[in-house]
């Protein structure tokens, strides 16, 4: 084992980028670090999200507590959040909200006077801040008919009722809770690699080429209509759920088409919550990873760093 | 159930062309009917159907019954009730009358109570001064509970948006009664049927026929026994038994020959009666006087003689009135009392020949469930009859006093709180005294289950059984066949009430009493020939079936298809009640028609030699509701079949499966299913002991109680922060509004093992969806405390909170008015009402104000809850009690997120704690992206055999991507209610899943894919009410009880774990003496005592003298100091003090 490297150079292949989604390849790489690279997004990015609540007014139907979790999970635009600070580790304050460092402070002023019922959204919170405000999906070109739509609702008001409340938010990271996890899907992929063979592909008629393609439960294959041979349309599509190899061998074919997972690389999709940008989050996950392998590296020589990391430590020091 | 002529022709050789003949059947959805069945019907149309007609008719006849009272006195003097009808809810309070609605009620902790009315007619003044009859109207003479959503109500007939308006949720059924703020419903009670013979053995093998007679007047209970091949009767006021001969000798059937000729012409039946005959005449009884002289030896001496049965002898009044009662004797005349009898010798005879012929006791068709209206009639009864007495006791009083001040007023006698007070505390303690027919009954009602919505539905239907709980017997706990489509086979408890306790299927009905009258003419009408005119010989010729009404035998006919059929088509033309049955039954010759209260039917289509009478246009015409169900029954589509006539019927499941012979159509399978076993999906795919299970559970479940939520009082309330609805419902869920009040959520469930923290059906939970509010609940309790008042007019007060000082901190939630806050977080030990009362509170009566200060001492009241939990004070409340105390109610919100240890449920009888909770980046995740809310583990099935679960699961998962939910009635598939497995999996092939269900998954742990596809899909759960925060317990030291020094016992009290007698007896085997010695002594109640060596008595220690002395010996000089439990010195102490003395004997160690 002395001396072997095992250092490898990934590379990353981005497919499809938009604000809240992104597609890439991750190759070259094996699934240990695919697999940290996922946690980290869903876990130990941080972003801000609501942490404290104190209510006024609350004649609402929906009790305190309920708000104050509604409010947590509403997504804030976190670009700031890799620098700012814990409310835990800050010095300047005790976390009280009134340190520009650690914590923004929302307002929320709502009253129904008429007898329309009136819903409270994300939309009616007031940042102290301008760069942290609840995400605003209206923007997004999706398709949809967004003039109706005002937001994520919090609570629905009829007439006489009314919510008052101040709330702030903290930075935090997915593990703690989450609300502050920034992504909605982080899921890879084996990308797989289909081989038919071709000879004994042949040897089926167009009715079993068509109930073979069919038996794939997403469309991976398909019949080329001139030549009446059945591509592989879409690799990624397939679910490694063997269908297409158990009809195989249903049909009494085996071998028909032979499928594996290239074990060194990946498809990666990822979602955000809007809380980031997709490719953000990436990136902020890639610097938290490189971060916490800092972490290790830096307190080689202590000797707390032995206790706490044992026999990592001593790997890491080459013992 | 063998198809009888009446229905169908019999069959000719040539089938074929008979078929072939017969209408083109045609498959209708008949579901729609059921709906409107429930529209009209409704889930707990039972209870306010007998309440209705309780009010409406049996309260005047009973009225009707005994509306004169007149002075012993001076009999001119009299009242007379004219009429009588309930008024609208309403309260009096200091002469202002005010309306009241239930919400109120149950806020404000009063009785849900109506004025009764009477209107009467009377004299007044007395001894010559008497004027003519005064008539005065609208007489209160008490308050009447009266039931939801019944014709009294003022819910009654409103619609959904005044319900919102008067605080009551929509989807209540109604049905219960409000009684001092508390929801009561009364129990439907399972009885056997009065009236009827029932052949059976007793303990010892003997055949007897008994009945159980119940009128107006009288309660008895004959019975008629074999015993050593004599037949005797049994009856409670002979003081043992009686040869049957005497008694048909007594009542004027002298000749043997004719008891024998009403038997019948089986020389087997007379053979059987010989021994008797031969009894008889050995007592040398020969005429009736001889009989009535015999009998009246036999007559049970009582107390109280009444003087009625003195003049003509007992035994002729026992006869007459006690003996088979229900038969009724009209001048003397024991002719029909004496076919009655022979009738049960014949039944008796009948069942010892053939074996068959016996009855089933658990039968359902001998079987009538009592309802709230006939208990509430039957107390009424007794009560306004108690009433009457009391007003004719006070005026005879009054009219022989010789002078009076006041002109005689008949009407200000009557006192309108017996019948108030007696109605009210009956319901609220729920024990049933009648005096007069010995009726000491208890547990009759209970407080609404409000745990869940679909609990309170099944409130509504359960059955009580009459039996004791204890006996070990299985046959009335099992599951009778004739329960079908009337009981729900799954909804039972386990345990000691397994099979006693039933529950109503969904479209069940329990019938009201009928009158009696047209039909008995409209019987002799059809050729019914009259009991009177026959002679015994004739009444059992082998051709002619007896006609027999509730018991009552009206005379015999020759052709009882013919009758049976005319009975049937009146019904269904409505000239006679929906409810009357019609029965043929072959083997006793008989044709039972019944018109009582109590029996359960329930509505089928009718069919013509296998074709439903129902078609598609009246389907149709439903569906634009130009029709309703009424109209299906009011032309004879729909008629309701009780049990007893399901027998003469054949009924086919499905339109499809009918044949010639079918004589009706179920309208719906599932409709066999109750409320709550109507919950499970695809339930005919679950061993059937799950879907039992599921039934009790869905009770615990936590969801949504009601619309009105949270606007009610109640002293416990679960509440799920975001309920749903299932994703795969039934048709059930949809007519009964579960999915409005949903008690569960659509968890996303991979079936694998993680973690080990799995295993016995403990579930694995993911963090994050607890995070964002999976099984998030709302717990409320609530708090009250009333400001007394006392004797000497003082009275408890409420002050301003101190701002400073040592008691300032617990007081902070308090608001100026001395109550908690609402909104305000309340801790254990925090002080949520400033009370003060009154150091004397006896006594001198004292200025309402005139106390000061110093008078008072405090009495605040605080907050116990568990240590570091921190509730929140939700509402707070103030209503005026029954004493006119001012009553301040608090209720106290305390959210909880699942933690490890609270109890999950899904809605297949597998339930489970949470083992374990896990971040979301461990937790296993599809190349989708999906990943479960929780994991089960898979050993949950193979054992369990919850096929219906995994079903669910599949069409949960197609439900989620197609976006439609999916049905798993209850035997749904053939008619479309539940989706086919081949359906859904084409579904789930659609988008792109596999037909199995099962999903490539990755380890969230290493990022490897797992070696198996994990079977992954939403499935609804529910959080059961039983959480660790409410059982957790643990103790080192603390309270002890006072009288034995030892630990207190209990959570509530804080209290020690117990070392029972097993442990003790593990520690005895293991030999850990130390161990045995510490756990029972020093950690319990260790006591030092001085003990004398000489005398082995107790002695004491002289803290002055500092020695040891024993009071017996009166000295000191052989005293040991030895330890011993406390329990122990005090049982010697207590030995002692019976003159029991204990002795120690020491000895070195």
């Amino acid at each position: 084992m002395e001396g072997a490297s095992y250092q490898r150079f990934p590379k990353v292949k981005i497919r499809e980028l938009k604000d809240d989604y992104c597609k890439f390849e991750l190759r070259d790489t094996d699934a240990s670090m695919a697999n940290a690279l996922r946690r980290v997004m869903i876990a130990e990015v941080p972003t801000i999200a609501i942490d404290l609540v104190e209510i006024e007014v609350n004649s609402s139907v929906l009790n305190d507590e309920f708000i104050a979790h509604r409010l947590g999970l509403i997504p804030l635009t976190s670009d700031r959040a890799m620098s700012m600070r814990f409310s835990r580790d800050c010095d300047a304050c005790d976390g009280d909200g009134q340190c520009e460092f650690c914590s923004v402070e929302f307002h929320l002023r709502a009253k129904c006077i008429n007898d329309q019922t009136l819903d409270v959204t994300s939309k009616d919170l007031y940042s102290s801040d301008h760069t942290v405000v609840p995400v605003d999906f209206s923007d997004s070109s999706s398709g949809f008919d967004n003039t109706e739509q005002r937001g994520i609702i919090i609570v629905k008001l009829r007439r006489g009722q009314e919510l008052r409340l101040r709330a702030i938010a903290r930075k935090g990271i997915g593990k703690d809770h989450a609300k502050w996890s920034p992504a909605a899907t982080v899921t890879f992929m084996y990308e797989p690699e289909i081989h038919i063979n071709e000879e004994l592909m042949e040897t089926l008629s167009l009715e079993e080429k068509t109930s073979w393609v069919e038996s794939s439960p997403t469309k991976v294959f398909d019949i080329d209509p001139n030549t009446q041979q059945v591509v592989v349309v879409d690799p990624e599509a397939y679910t490694y759920d063997d269908e297409v190899i158990k009809k195989a061998e249903a049909m009494g074919k085996p071998g028909l088409v032979e499928i594996y997972a290239k074990e060194d690389s990946f498809i990666f999709t990822v979602e955000s919550t809007g809380a980031i940008k997709a490719s953000q989050l990436l990136l902020n996950a890639i610097e938290v990873l490189k971060q916490k392998l800092d972490a290790v590296r830096l307190s080689e020589d202590t000797v707390e760093a032995d206790e706490q990391f044992g026999e990592l430590g001593a790997h890491m020091r080459g013992g | 159930m063998g198809p009888k002529e009446d229905y169908a022709v019999p069959l000719e050789s040539d089938v074929d062309k008979q078929f072939l003949a017969a209408p083109v059947k045609s498959v209708v959805d008949k579901f729609q009917l059921l709906p409107e069945f429930l529209k009209v019907r409704g889930l707990v149309k039972q209870h306010l159907d007998s309440f209705n007609y309780f009010v409406r008719t049996e309260i005047k006849k009973i009225v009707r019954a005994n509306d004169l009272i007149t002075s012993r006195v001076d009999p001119t003097i009299y009242l007379r009730y004219k009429d009588v009808w309930i008024g609208e809810p309403s309260m009096t309070i200091d002469g202002v009358t005010e309306k009241l609605s239930p919400h109120k009620c149950r806020l404000s902790d009063i009785t849900y109570a109506a004025p009764i009315y009477v209107n009467i007619e009377y004299i007044t003044g007395s001894h010559g001064q008497k004027t003519p009859p005064v008539a005065k109207n609208n007489v209160i003479i008490g308050r009447m509970p009266i039931m939801l959503r019944s014709c009294c109500c003022v819910l009654h007939g409103k619609d959904g948006a005044e319900l919102a308006r008067l605080g009551e949720c929509p989807l209540d059924p109604g049905g219960y009664f409000i009684i001092k703020g508390t929801e009561k419903v009364i129990l439907i009670q399972e009885q056997l049927s009065k009236n009827r013979i029932i052949i059976d053995t007793d303990k010892k093998g003997c055949v007897q026929a008994s009945v159980m007679s119940s009128t107006e007047a009288t309660k008895s209970k004959t019975v008629i026994k074999m015993e050593k091949e004599k037949i005797y009767l049994y009856l409670n006021q002979f003081a043992n038994k009686v040869p049957i001969m005497v008694v048909m000798k007594a009542m004027g059937m002298e000749s043997d020959q004719e008891v024998v000729q009403m038997l019948g012409r089986d020389p087997r039946f007379g053979a059987l009666l010989l021994p008797s005959i031969e009894e008889c005449a050995s007592n040398d009884v020969y005429t009736q006087h001889q009989a009535l002289e015999f009998l009246e030896k036999k007559v049970r001496k009582s107390p109280f003689s009444n003087s009625s049965f003195e003049k003509e002898g007992k035994a002729l009044g026992i006869l007459r009135d006690v003996f088979i009662a229900n038969i009724p004797v009209r001048q003397s005349n024991f002719r029909a009392k004496c076919i009655y009898v022979a009738v049960m010798l014949r039944r008796m005879m009948e069942a010892i020949l053939n074996k068959d012929a016996m009855d089933d006791k658990d039968y359902v068709g001998n079987k009538r469930l009592e309802l709230s209206g006939q208990l509430l009639s039957l107390l009424f009864e007794d009560l306004f009859k108690t009433m009457n007495d009391e007003v004719k006791k006070t005026v005879d009083a009054t009219l022989a006093k010789p002078s009076r001040s006041s002109r005689f007023d008949f009407s200000q006698f009557i006192v309108k709180d017996s019948i108030t007070v007696g109605l009210e505390r009956t319901l609220s303690t729920g024990n049933w005294d009648v005096k007069r027919f010995k009726m000491h009954r208890k547990g009759m009602t209970q407080v609404v289950a409000r745990l869940s919505f679909i609990g309170t539905l099944g409130h509504m239907t359960k059955i009580s059984p009459q039996f004791e709980k204890s006996r070990k017997v299985s046959g009335p706990r099992a599951l009778q066949p004739s329960q079908w489509g009337m009981l729900c086979p799954c909804d039972t408890p386990e345990g000691e009430a397994c099979g006693l306790v039933k529950n109503l299927a969904l479209m069940t009905h329990v019938t009201t009493d009928e009158e009696e009258g047209p039909i008995v003419s409209l019987c002799y009408c059809l050729g019914v020939e009259d009991l009177e005119l026959l002679s015994g010989e004739e009444l059992h010729t082998p051709d002619s079936f007896l006609i027999i009404l509730n018991g009552i035998i009206l005379g015999k006919h020759r052709r009882p298809q013919r009758f049976a059929n005319a009975m049937r088509k009146l019904r269904r033309a409505g000239k006679i009640g929906e409810f009357v049955s019609v029965f043929v039954n072959e083997k006793q010759h008989c044709v039972y028609i019944a018109s009582d209260g109590g029996r359960v039917c329930r509505p089928l289509v009718i069919a013509d030699k296998g074709v439903s009478r129902i078609k598609e246009h009246h389907m149709k015409e439903l569906l634009d509701g130009v029709r309703c169900f009424d109209d299906f029954l009011r032309e004879g589509l729909i008629e309701y079949l009780d049990v007893n006539e399901e027998n003469n019927a054949l009924i086919a499941l499905y339109e499809g499966e009918a044949t010639f012979e079918t004589t009706h159509i179920e309208i719906e399978p599932f409709t066999i299913l109750g409320v709550c076993a109507g919950l499970i999906p695809f339930p005919h795919h679950n061993q059937s002991p799950r879907n039992t299970y599921q039934c009790a559970m869905g009770k615990q479940a936590m969801g949504n109680i009601a619309y009105n939520q949270l606007c009610r009082m109640d002293t416990l309330i679960y509440l799920l922060v975001y309920p749903q609805r299932p994703l795969l419902t039934t048709r059930t869920i949809e007519l009964v509004g579960y999915d409005k009040l949903g008690a569960g959520q659509n968890a996303t469930v991979a079936v694998m093992s993680y973690s080990g923290y799995d295993i016995e059906d403990a579930i694995v939970m993911n963090k994050a969806s607890l995070d964002r509010g999976f099984g998030r609940c709302i717990v409320m309790k609530k708090l009250s405390a009333i400001n007394q008042k006392y004797e000497n007019n003082s009275s408890d007060r409420i002050i301003r909170p101190q701002r400073e000082g040592h008691d300032a901190e617990r007081m902070q939630i308090l608001d100026d008015d001395g109550l908690a806050a609402p909104g305000e977080i309340i801790r254990p030990n925090d002080i949520y009402i400033n009370k003060q009362s009154p150091i004397v509170t006896r006594g001198a009566i004292v200025p309402p104000m005139g106390l000061n200060d110093k008078q008072y001492k405090p009495s605040r009241q605080t907050y116990k809850g568990p240590e570091g939990e921190t509730a929140v004070v939700d509402r707070v409340a103030l209503c005026s009690d029954k004493n006119n105390n001012l009553c301040i109610k608090f209720m106290i919100r305390h959210t909880r997120r699942p933690e490890v240890g609270d109890k999950f449920s899904s809605r297949h009888g597998q339930k489970g704690v949470c083992g374990t909770i896990i971040q979301q980046e461990d937790f296993p995740f599809s190349e989708r992206g999906i990943c479960p809310d929780l994991i089960m583990n898979p050993h949950g099935f193979p054992s369990r055999m919850t096929v219906g679960k995994m079903i669910e699961l599949l069409g949960s998962k197609a439900g989620v991507s197609s976006g439609k939910f999916h049905y798993g009635s209850a035997f749904g598939e053939p008619s479309g209610h539940a989706d086919r497995v081949e359906a859904i999996s084409e579904t789930l092939v659609k988008h792109g899943f596999s037909y199995s269900g099962k999903d490539f998954i990755y380890s969230g742990i290493t990022g490897l894919p797992l070696q198996t596809y994990i079977f992954m899909g939403p499935i609804y759960y529910q959080k059961l009410k039983h959480m660790v925060l409410d059982k957790m317990h643990a103790r080192g030291s603390g309270p002890r009880v006072m009288i034995t020094r030892q630990p207190t016992e209990g959570r509530s009290r804080n209290g020690g774990l117990r070392v029972g007698e097993m442990e003790r007896d593990c520690l005895i085997a293991y030999g850990t003496s130390m161990l045995i010695f510490e756990r029972l002594m020093i950690s319990s109640d260790p006591f030092k005592v001085q003990v004398c060596r000489k005398c082995g008595l107790l002695g004491y220690y002289n803290h002055k003298l500092k020695t040891s002395i024993c009071s017996t010996c009166k000295n000191g000089e052989n005293v040991s100091t030895m330890k011993l439990p406390y329990a122990c010195k005090l049982l010697f102490q207590e030995l002692q003090s019976m003159n029991i003395v204990p002795r120690l004997k020491l000895t070195e160690a």
